[in-house]
Protein backbone atom coordinates (compact mmCIF):
# COMPACT_ATOMS: atom_id res chain seq x y z
CA UNK A 1 0.00 0.00 0.00
CA UNK A 2 1.15 3.57 -1.29
CA UNK A 3 1.50 5.09 2.22
CA UNK A 4 0.47 8.71 0.13
CA UNK A 5 -2.78 6.92 -0.59
CA UNK A 6 -3.36 6.44 3.52
CA UNK A 7 -5.70 9.64 4.21
CA UNK A 8 -5.42 11.52 7.35
CA UNK A 9 -8.63 9.73 8.77
CA UNK A 10 -7.23 6.31 7.44
CA UNK A 11 -4.70 4.20 8.96
CA UNK A 12 -2.17 1.02 7.56
CA UNK A 13 -3.53 -2.31 9.67
CA UNK A 14 -0.57 -4.63 10.67
CA UNK A 15 -1.98 -7.83 11.61
CA UNK A 16 0.14 -10.38 13.40
CA UNK A 17 -0.80 -14.31 13.73
CA UNK A 18 0.64 -17.55 14.48
CA UNK A 19 3.93 -16.29 13.59
CA UNK A 20 3.63 -14.44 10.90
CA UNK A 21 2.73 -10.49 9.65
CA UNK A 22 1.23 -8.55 7.15
CA UNK A 23 -0.69 -5.36 6.05
CA UNK A 24 -3.73 -5.25 5.16
CA UNK A 25 -3.75 -3.73 1.18
CA UNK A 26 -6.53 -1.50 2.07
CA UNK A 27 -6.33 1.00 4.55
CA UNK A 28 -9.23 1.64 7.74
CA UNK A 29 -10.43 4.57 9.31
CA UNK A 30 -8.64 5.10 12.10
CA UNK A 31 -10.91 5.49 13.99
CA UNK A 32 -12.70 2.09 14.18
CA UNK A 33 -13.95 0.19 17.02
CA UNK A 34 -11.52 -2.36 18.11
CA UNK A 35 -14.52 -5.11 17.50
CA UNK A 36 -14.50 -3.82 13.89
CA UNK A 37 -10.82 -3.69 13.47
CA UNK A 38 -10.54 -7.56 14.94
CA UNK A 39 -13.07 -8.20 12.62
CA UNK A 40 -12.16 -7.21 9.39
CA UNK A 41 -8.69 -8.79 10.45
CA UNK A 42 -10.35 -12.00 11.20
CA UNK A 43 -12.16 -12.26 7.52
CA UNK A 44 -9.04 -11.01 5.89
CA UNK A 45 -6.90 -14.11 7.62
CA UNK A 46 -9.60 -16.60 6.74
CA UNK A 47 -9.71 -15.62 3.38
CA UNK A 48 -6.26 -15.42 2.88
CA UNK A 49 -6.21 -11.51 2.46
CA UNK A 50 -3.04 -10.74 4.20
CA UNK A 51 0.39 -10.44 2.67
CA UNK A 52 2.47 -12.78 3.91
CA UNK A 53 0.41 -14.52 6.25
CA UNK A 54 -0.98 -17.85 5.48
CA UNK A 55 -4.50 -18.40 5.60
CA UNK A 56 -6.04 -19.73 8.76
CA UNK A 57 -9.68 -20.61 8.30
CA UNK A 58 -9.97 -20.75 12.20
CA UNK A 59 -8.52 -17.10 12.56
CA UNK A 60 -9.93 -15.75 16.04
CA UNK A 61 -8.63 -12.54 17.28
CA UNK A 62 -11.06 -12.34 20.10
CA UNK A 63 -8.15 -12.09 22.36
CA UNK A 64 -5.89 -10.00 20.85
CA UNK A 65 -5.08 -6.12 21.10
CA UNK A 66 -5.22 -3.23 19.03
CA UNK A 67 -2.57 -0.59 19.38
CA UNK A 68 -2.71 2.39 17.49
CA UNK A 69 -0.41 5.35 16.87
CA UNK A 70 -0.84 8.05 15.15
CA UNK A 71 1.54 9.61 12.36
CA UNK A 72 4.65 11.49 13.15
CA UNK A 73 7.23 13.26 11.49
CA UNK A 74 8.90 9.29 10.65
CA UNK A 75 5.55 7.88 10.17
CA UNK A 76 3.30 10.14 8.08
CA UNK A 77 0.74 8.14 8.22
CA UNK A 78 -1.61 6.40 10.91
CA UNK A 79 -1.12 3.05 12.11
CA UNK A 80 -3.29 -0.24 13.33
CA UNK A 81 -1.60 -3.39 15.16
CA UNK A 82 -3.74 -6.24 15.72
CA UNK A 83 -1.30 -8.47 17.73
CA UNK A 84 -1.66 -11.08 20.30
CA UNK A 85 -1.03 -10.65 24.24
CA UNK A 86 2.78 -10.38 25.61
CA UNK A 87 2.19 -12.15 28.96
CA UNK A 88 5.47 -14.04 28.74
CA UNK A 89 6.77 -15.69 31.83
CA UNK A 90 3.13 -15.86 33.76
CA UNK A 91 1.72 -18.82 35.04
CA UNK A 92 -1.53 -18.65 32.91
CA UNK A 93 -2.40 -21.93 31.92
CA UNK B 1 36.81 15.87 35.55
CA UNK B 2 35.10 12.70 33.64
CA UNK B 3 31.69 12.22 33.87
CA UNK B 4 30.21 9.48 35.88
CA UNK B 5 28.75 6.46 34.21
CA UNK B 6 24.91 6.63 33.61
CA UNK B 7 23.19 4.08 35.73
CA UNK B 8 20.73 1.67 33.74
CA UNK B 9 18.10 -0.49 35.96
CA UNK B 10 17.22 -3.36 34.43
CA UNK B 11 13.70 -4.79 36.21
CA UNK B 12 13.18 -8.49 36.20
CA UNK B 13 16.05 -11.18 35.17
CA UNK B 14 14.19 -13.97 33.75
CA UNK B 15 14.07 -14.97 30.32
CA UNK B 16 14.12 -11.57 28.52
CA UNK B 17 15.92 -9.42 31.57
CA UNK B 18 19.16 -12.25 31.77
CA UNK B 19 19.44 -12.21 28.04
CA UNK B 20 19.43 -8.65 28.22
CA UNK B 21 22.17 -8.16 30.82
CA UNK B 22 24.18 -10.60 28.99
CA UNK B 23 24.49 -8.92 25.62
CA UNK B 24 24.71 -5.45 27.57
CA UNK B 25 27.75 -6.40 29.67
CA UNK B 26 30.35 -4.22 27.57
CA UNK B 27 28.26 -1.05 28.18
CA UNK B 28 29.70 1.68 30.46
CA UNK B 29 27.30 1.77 32.43
CA UNK B 30 26.42 1.00 36.05
CA UNK B 31 24.15 -1.70 36.58
CA UNK B 32 21.45 -2.43 38.79
CA UNK B 33 18.97 -5.53 38.25
CA UNK B 34 16.15 -6.25 40.16
CA UNK B 35 13.70 -9.51 41.33
CA UNK B 36 12.69 -11.17 43.98
CA UNK B 37 12.05 -14.83 42.17
CA UNK B 38 14.60 -17.48 42.70
CA UNK B 39 16.11 -19.67 40.24
CA UNK B 40 14.53 -23.11 39.38
CA UNK B 41 15.65 -25.87 37.63
CA UNK B 42 13.29 -25.22 34.78
CA UNK B 43 14.81 -22.24 33.98
CA UNK B 44 17.97 -22.88 33.18
CA UNK B 45 16.60 -23.83 29.99
CA UNK B 46 15.34 -20.69 28.70
CA UNK B 47 16.89 -18.41 30.69
CA UNK B 48 20.50 -16.74 31.61
CA UNK B 49 20.84 -18.96 34.10
CA UNK B 50 22.57 -22.22 35.16
CA UNK B 51 22.74 -25.37 37.91
CA UNK B 52 24.98 -23.16 40.16
CA UNK B 53 22.44 -20.61 40.51
CA UNK B 54 18.86 -23.14 40.87
CA UNK B 55 17.67 -22.10 44.82
CA UNK B 56 19.43 -18.72 44.67
CA UNK B 57 17.64 -15.20 44.12
CA UNK B 58 17.98 -14.33 40.42
CA UNK B 59 19.26 -10.96 40.37
CA UNK B 60 21.96 -12.50 42.79
CA UNK B 61 22.65 -15.62 40.77
CA UNK B 62 23.20 -13.39 38.27
CA UNK B 63 25.99 -11.05 40.04
CA UNK B 64 27.63 -14.01 40.66
CA UNK B 65 27.47 -15.36 37.46
CA UNK B 66 28.77 -12.01 35.34
CA UNK B 67 31.49 -11.01 37.91
CA UNK B 68 33.17 -15.16 37.68
CA UNK B 69 32.62 -15.05 33.64
CA UNK B 70 33.21 -11.69 32.68
CA UNK B 71 34.58 -9.21 35.60
CA UNK B 72 31.87 -7.58 35.87
CA UNK B 73 30.39 -5.90 38.40
CA UNK B 74 26.49 -5.01 39.26
CA UNK B 75 24.52 -3.94 42.08
CA UNK B 76 21.94 -6.60 42.99
CA UNK B 77 18.20 -5.74 44.50
CA UNK B 78 17.01 -9.35 45.50
CA UNK B 79 13.55 -7.70 46.42
CA UNK B 80 9.84 -7.22 44.44
CA UNK B 81 9.54 -3.87 43.12
CA UNK B 82 6.33 -2.56 44.76
CA UNK B 83 4.74 0.83 45.91
CA UNK B 84 6.60 1.30 48.99
CA UNK B 85 9.73 0.51 47.25
CA UNK B 86 9.78 1.71 43.59
CA UNK B 87 11.05 5.36 44.73
CA UNK B 88 14.48 4.43 46.34
CA UNK B 89 14.61 1.53 43.67
CA UNK B 90 14.44 3.17 40.56
CA UNK B 91 16.55 6.22 42.28
CA UNK B 92 19.01 7.76 40.04
CA UNK B 93 18.21 5.97 37.18
CA UNK B 94 19.17 7.47 33.67
CA UNK B 95 17.21 4.38 31.57
CA UNK B 96 15.34 1.49 32.96
CA UNK B 97 14.54 -1.88 31.34
CA UNK B 98 11.50 -3.74 31.99
CA UNK B 99 11.63 -6.89 31.20
CA UNK B 100 9.05 -8.41 34.09
CA UNK B 101 6.25 -10.70 33.29
CA UNK B 102 3.05 -9.31 34.97
CA UNK B 103 0.99 -5.86 34.63
CA UNK B 104 0.66 -4.93 37.65
CA UNK B 105 4.75 -4.88 38.46
CA UNK B 106 4.67 -2.70 34.77
CA UNK B 107 2.11 -0.56 35.54
CA UNK B 108 4.25 0.82 38.87
CA UNK B 109 7.26 1.15 36.44
CA UNK B 110 5.33 3.25 33.73
CA UNK B 111 3.76 5.40 36.41
CA UNK B 112 7.43 6.04 38.15
CA UNK B 113 9.25 7.01 34.87
CA UNK B 114 6.52 9.14 33.82
CA UNK B 115 6.55 10.95 37.00
CA UNK B 116 10.36 11.57 36.86
CA UNK B 117 10.82 11.47 33.34
CA UNK B 118 13.23 8.43 32.78
CA UNK B 119 13.80 7.00 29.85
CA UNK B 120 12.23 3.25 29.80
CA UNK B 121 12.78 0.11 27.67
CA UNK B 122 9.40 -2.14 27.47
CA UNK B 123 10.31 -5.68 26.60
CA UNK B 124 6.85 -8.38 26.50
CA UNK B 125 6.85 -11.94 24.73
CA UNK B 126 3.82 -13.51 23.56
CA UNK B 127 3.05 -16.59 25.79
CA UNK B 128 3.36 -19.06 22.65
CA UNK B 129 6.68 -17.69 21.38
CA UNK B 130 4.83 -16.16 18.49
CA UNK B 131 5.67 -12.50 18.73
CA UNK B 132 7.33 -10.00 20.88
CA UNK B 133 7.08 -5.91 21.80
CA UNK B 134 10.31 -3.74 22.22
CA UNK B 135 9.14 -0.48 22.74
CA UNK B 136 9.77 2.80 24.72
CA UNK B 137 7.12 4.60 27.04
CA UNK B 138 4.84 6.03 26.46
CA UNK B 139 4.02 4.11 23.40
CA UNK B 140 4.16 0.99 25.49
CA UNK B 141 1.06 -0.64 27.17
CA UNK B 142 0.74 -3.17 29.40
CA UNK B 143 -1.25 -6.46 28.81
CA UNK B 144 -2.93 -9.14 31.33
CA UNK B 145 -2.47 -12.91 30.90
CA UNK B 146 -4.87 -14.32 27.75
CA UNK B 147 -6.78 -17.42 28.51
CA UNK B 148 -5.52 -20.59 28.39
CA UNK B 149 -1.98 -20.13 27.46
CA UNK B 150 1.01 -21.14 29.53
CA UNK B 151 4.45 -19.88 28.92
CA UNK B 152 6.47 -22.63 27.29
CA UNK B 153 9.59 -22.84 29.89
CA UNK B 154 11.55 -26.14 27.97
CA UNK B 155 13.68 -24.09 26.05
CA UNK B 156 11.93 -24.22 22.88
CA UNK B 157 11.61 -20.58 22.06
CA UNK B 158 15.54 -19.88 23.37
CA UNK B 159 16.22 -19.08 19.76
CA UNK B 160 13.29 -16.34 19.49
CA UNK B 161 14.18 -14.90 23.09
CA UNK B 162 17.74 -14.37 21.99
CA UNK B 163 16.52 -12.69 18.95
CA UNK B 164 14.43 -10.24 20.96
CA UNK B 165 16.43 -9.91 24.02
CA UNK B 166 19.37 -9.08 21.36
CA UNK B 167 16.69 -6.54 19.69
CA UNK B 168 16.66 -4.93 23.12
CA UNK B 169 20.01 -4.60 24.28
CA UNK B 170 20.53 -3.29 20.66
CA UNK B 171 17.80 -0.64 20.87
CA UNK B 172 18.97 0.44 24.73
CA UNK B 173 22.95 0.59 23.00
CA UNK B 174 21.32 2.77 20.13
CA UNK B 175 19.61 5.14 22.49
CA UNK B 176 22.84 5.13 24.69
CA UNK B 177 25.17 6.00 22.10
CA UNK B 178 23.06 8.63 20.38
CA UNK B 179 19.80 9.05 22.31
CA UNK B 180 17.20 7.89 19.90
CA UNK B 181 14.35 5.53 20.12
CA UNK B 182 13.03 3.05 17.49
CA UNK B 183 10.26 0.96 19.17
CA UNK B 184 9.42 -2.49 17.16
CA UNK B 185 7.45 -5.40 16.55
CA UNK B 186 8.82 -8.52 16.21
CA UNK B 187 7.65 -12.19 15.37
CA UNK B 188 9.81 -15.38 14.02
CA UNK B 189 9.74 -14.10 10.26
CA UNK B 190 11.28 -10.63 10.74
CA UNK B 191 10.44 -6.89 12.37
CA UNK B 192 8.18 -4.42 12.20
CA UNK B 193 9.42 -0.50 13.03
CA UNK B 194 6.21 1.49 14.61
Amino acid sequence: MNQRMIGASQARLNITWDGQNGDLPDSVPFDASDAEIKAWASEALRGGGVPGVTAARRADLQDFVIDRFPATDEMPYNRLFVRPKTPFGIQCG
Amino acid sequence: MAEAPRKVVLVGVGALGSHVLLFGRNWPVRFTVIDFDRVEQKNVMAQFHSKMGVGRNKASAMQQALQGLYGLRIEAVPHRLVEDNVQTLLSGADLVLDCVDNAPTRDLIQQHVRAHDIPCLHGAIAADGSYARVMWDPQFTADDGSKGVATCEDGEHLPFIALVSGRMAMTAQTWLQTGRQRSCHLHPGGIVEI
